[in-house]
């Protein structure tokens, strides 16, 4: 194609260029009929200040969700090249341990007990669902990635699948298909309410955790030898080996670093919205994958900022476009086919080489 | 670059073809698809024939997965209870009965597998299901086609029964009048006539939800929104905080018990509706409700199609249950009641139509069944006095509004109260 161009004519227009105009027009055409849309329709419905406070701080909340999910696609895609499309069951396994974990504790009257017990008891649930989510990450990554490295490339997204559908129905005939309820602990039930505008404490506290394991995961890449090795494996897996970074090691590491967030994730989610049951982990993962390809797959800080932008567009898009809540997941959805039209390589991503891609 | 458009095409198809595995269960056994046209060998076509020593095998769609997985075991504990006292006092002329039960999964999709596997099996007489509407609308044109008819306990859409289907019958009390009794209930007698209504899109709920705003609206009640969710939904903030800027005095939800119990939890987080009343149907008369909602459900209504009960009667069946199950009937959820009868209604039936041939062996004729199912009867059921007018509505009973108080329903209103 490059030839092509190089022998046309000054004036002649040709093709590639012509396909690129074309998208870009298309795109503006989009963008402008969405801005259309939000200031004659919803602009319009007259929503006070706090009702769209209120909004996006349920979206922060979702994208705070989302973040720590996406962040395992992120850092698996950055590594192995392969979207490990296990990883929202990942999640769903550390809510249901939670649940397990939760009732164990509440069988015991730690939830009842003085603020510091119940403190204790909170962290430790998550602890363990984190536990149960990192045992779950690394099998995976034993018995259904490994011995497919060397194959076509996908070939192991296809094991991923199964392997998603291999969990979800597992956890069925586990602990049955009734959704598990988890009961919040007086501590951390409720909220705090600003004027209109009401903040659930599980709420705040998903968003706060969210930024700070973030916080430590971008300390573990940037600032430790692990997060050395890391990069290195994600620039040149065969140099890095010859280096003397045992990839194998660091390859296993990194799964257990995004199953330990997708644990968190599924704990906190399993307090916020108190059920979890065997299909909870999907929507959540798709939802999360979306926002890592928004923010640029492969890319740490654009996964969170992705997923943050994601719930907030999920929490606001319908108010804002004057459209049924029910469409929710349509808007994200459109959101992912729009964003690999337009700029598949994300908002933050850089162009990939073409090894990588 | 071309390269790594391809690979994220590759991925979003991959995606898609997730969603779609996910959002349907994958079909039980496609290649039956294309048999339920054929009739049965050509000099017994129409007919049933059962060779001596075999069983009289009823069909029965169950949504054992899916948004209600309790309720629906509860429903085929019910009808295998009724299968074991019909065997129990002997079966018919020497023939045992046989429950051939399938799961549903409370969805349409997986409605039509199981309504074309049924098709597809010359030995079924008739079924007893689905549960849910969207899975009982899967079944009914494909029954129809087979000259297969069944009798659901649960399906409560108005449009499961039409003149177009002779098939179609139901022993659960039409929706129609849910909606308008529960309208007038939140109108008259709580004084609320600004509500907004949700449902969760599935034929049952969204069916529900307009016949009790169309209802609303016509007794002089405001409906300040129409809203949607997802079976499976598990955050409804999003939507409460919409439906909430209208500041309506009350929420009325049709759907089943999981949404309920979470939209139930979370309006009381919500601006605006903090102090609105919340009001759910008979998908939500279960324990799984009540679970989902926690101390939220305290104060909250649910509306159920209640039979007309005979006491004695259902003291020997719970017994059974317990027995059978080691759980108390009602727990899992309401409708066993209605599964036994059901079960029973077509057990009569066939009773009136079967005869026993030459051979030995028990012949039913199709048609004469299906309209054997509309004039039988009445029998005494578990919810009072079964019997089908022509249109296939054949329960008995009426609409029942309870209040949840100390984790419990109590009755306030409607049927049995009068």
């Amino acid at each position: 194609m490059a030839g092509r161009s190089t022998s046309a004519q000054p004036l002649q227009l040709d093709w590639a260029t012509v396909q690129k105009y074309a998208i870009r027009a298309f795109g503006f055409t989009i963008l402008a009929i969405v801005l259309w849309r939000v200031i004659t329709v919803g602009l319009a419905e007259g929503y006070p200040a706090s009702f769209w406070i209120s909004q996006a701080l349920n979206g922060l909340v979702l994208g705070g969700v989302y973040a720590l999910v996406a962040l395992g696609y992120t850092l698996v895609y950055g590594i192995l090249f392969m979207i490990n499309f296990a990883h929202g069951e990942v999640m769903m396994i550390g809510g249901i341990a939670g649940f397990f974990a939760l009732q164990f504790a509440q069988a015991r009257g730690w939830m009842e007990g003085p603020w510091l017990v119940v403190v204790i008891a909170l962290l430790s649930i998550m602890l363990i669902g984190m536990a149960a989510s990192v045992l779950i990450g690394v099998t995976l990554e034993r018995l259904a990635y490994r011995p497919l490295r060397q194959a076509p490339r996908l070939v192991p997204l296809i094991s991923a699948i199964g392997a998603s559908l291999f969990l979800q129905y597992s956890v069925l005939l586990i602990f049955g298909v009734s959704p598990h309820s988890y009961r919040k602990p007086e501590l951390i039930s409720g909220g705090l309410r600003l004027g209109d505008v009401f903040i659930p404490y599980t709420g705040a506290i998903i968003f706060f955790t969210s930024i700070l394991l973030m916080l430590a995961l971008y300390f573990i890449i940037q600032r430790t030898k692990l997060g050395r090795a890391m990069r290195a494996v994600a620039e040149d897996r065969a140099t890095a080996s010859l280096m003397g970074v045992d990839v194998n090691a660091v390859i296993v590491l990194t799964f257990m670093l995004g199953s330990a967030l997708a644990g968190a994730a599924g704990v906190m989610l399993g307090f916020h919205n108190t059920v979890v049951k065997f299909n909870s982990g999907f929507i959540p993962g798709l939802k999360a994958f979306t926002a890592a390809v928004l923010g640029g797959i492969g890319n740490i800080p654009g996964a969170m900022f992705g997923a943050l932008l994601l719930g907030l567009i999920e929490a606001l898009g319908p108010s804002a476009l004057g459209i049924p809540t029910e469409y929710k997941d349509v808007i994200a959805f459109t959101l992912l086919v729009l964003i690999l039209i337009f700029r598949p390589s994300g908002l933050f991503g850089e162009v990939l080489s073409e090894k990588k891609a | 670059m071309s390269k790594r458009y391809n690979v994220l095409g590759m991925i979003l198809v991959a995606v898609l073809a997730l969603a779609a595995c996910v959002a349907a269960p994958p079909p039980a056994e496609a290649p039956t698809a294309d048999e339920p046209m054929e009739e049965a060998p050509a000099d017994m076509s129409g007919k049933v024939v059962i060779p001596a020593g075999g069983t009289i095998r009823i069909g029965g769609s169950f949504a054992l997965t899916g948004p209600i997985p309790d309720p629906g075991k509860d429903i085929q504990y019910g009808a295998e209870i009724a299968i074991d006292d019909l065997n129990a006092m002997g079966g018919f002329e020497g023939f045992m009965f046989e429950l051939v039960g399938e799961d549903g999964a409370c969805d349409g999709t997986q409605g039509t597998n199981v309504g074309n596997k049924f098709a597809a099996d010359d030995s079924i007489v008739a079924v007893s299901g689905g549960t849910c509407s969207g899975e009982t609308f899967g079944l009914m044109p494909i029954l129809q086609e087979a000259r297969i008819p069944f009798v659901s306990p649960s399906a409560t859409n108005p449009d499961i029964t039409s003149a177009d289907c002779d098939v179609c019958n139901r022993v659960a009390l039409s929706d129609a009048l849910q909606g308008a009794t529960d309208a007038n209930f939140v109108l008259n007698e709580l004084g609320l006539s600004k509500f907004a209504v949700v449902h969760d899109n599935s034929d049952y709920g969204k069916g529900l939800a307009e016949i009790f705003q169309n209802h609303l609206m016509a007794v002089g009640g405001e409906v300040s929104s129409f809203e949607g969710v997802q079976v499976g939904d598990t955050d409804f903030r999003a939507m409460l905080a919409k439906v909430g800027a209208d500041g309506p005095e009350g929420i009325f939800f049709a759907g089943y018990s999981t949404e309920a119990g979470l939209i139930a939890q979370q309006m009381t987080e919500t601006p605006g509706l903090e102090g609105s009343v919340f009001m759910s149907v008979d998908g939500a008369y279960t324990q799984q409700y009540l679970d989902a909602a926690g101390p939220a459900a305290e104060g909250t209504y649910v509306s159920f199609l209640a039979g007309s009960d005979s006491e004695e009667m259902n003291a020997e069946f719970d017994a059974k249950y317990m027995d059978k199950y080691g759980v108390a009937a009602g727990d899992l959820g309401p409708f066993h009641g209605q599964s036994y009868d059901s079960v029973k209604l077509i057990a009569a039936a066939i009773m009136e139509v079967a005869e026993v041939g030459d051979d030995g062996s028990l012949v039913i004729d199709r048609e004469a069944l299906i309209s054997a199912i509309r004039s039988v009867g009445p029998i005494e059921g578990l919810t009072g006095s079964i019997k089908c007018d022509a249109m296939g509505e054949c329960g008995a009973g009426g609409v029942q509004i309870f209040l949840v108080g100390d984790g419990e329903f109590s009755q306030v209103s409607g049927f049995g109260m009068e």
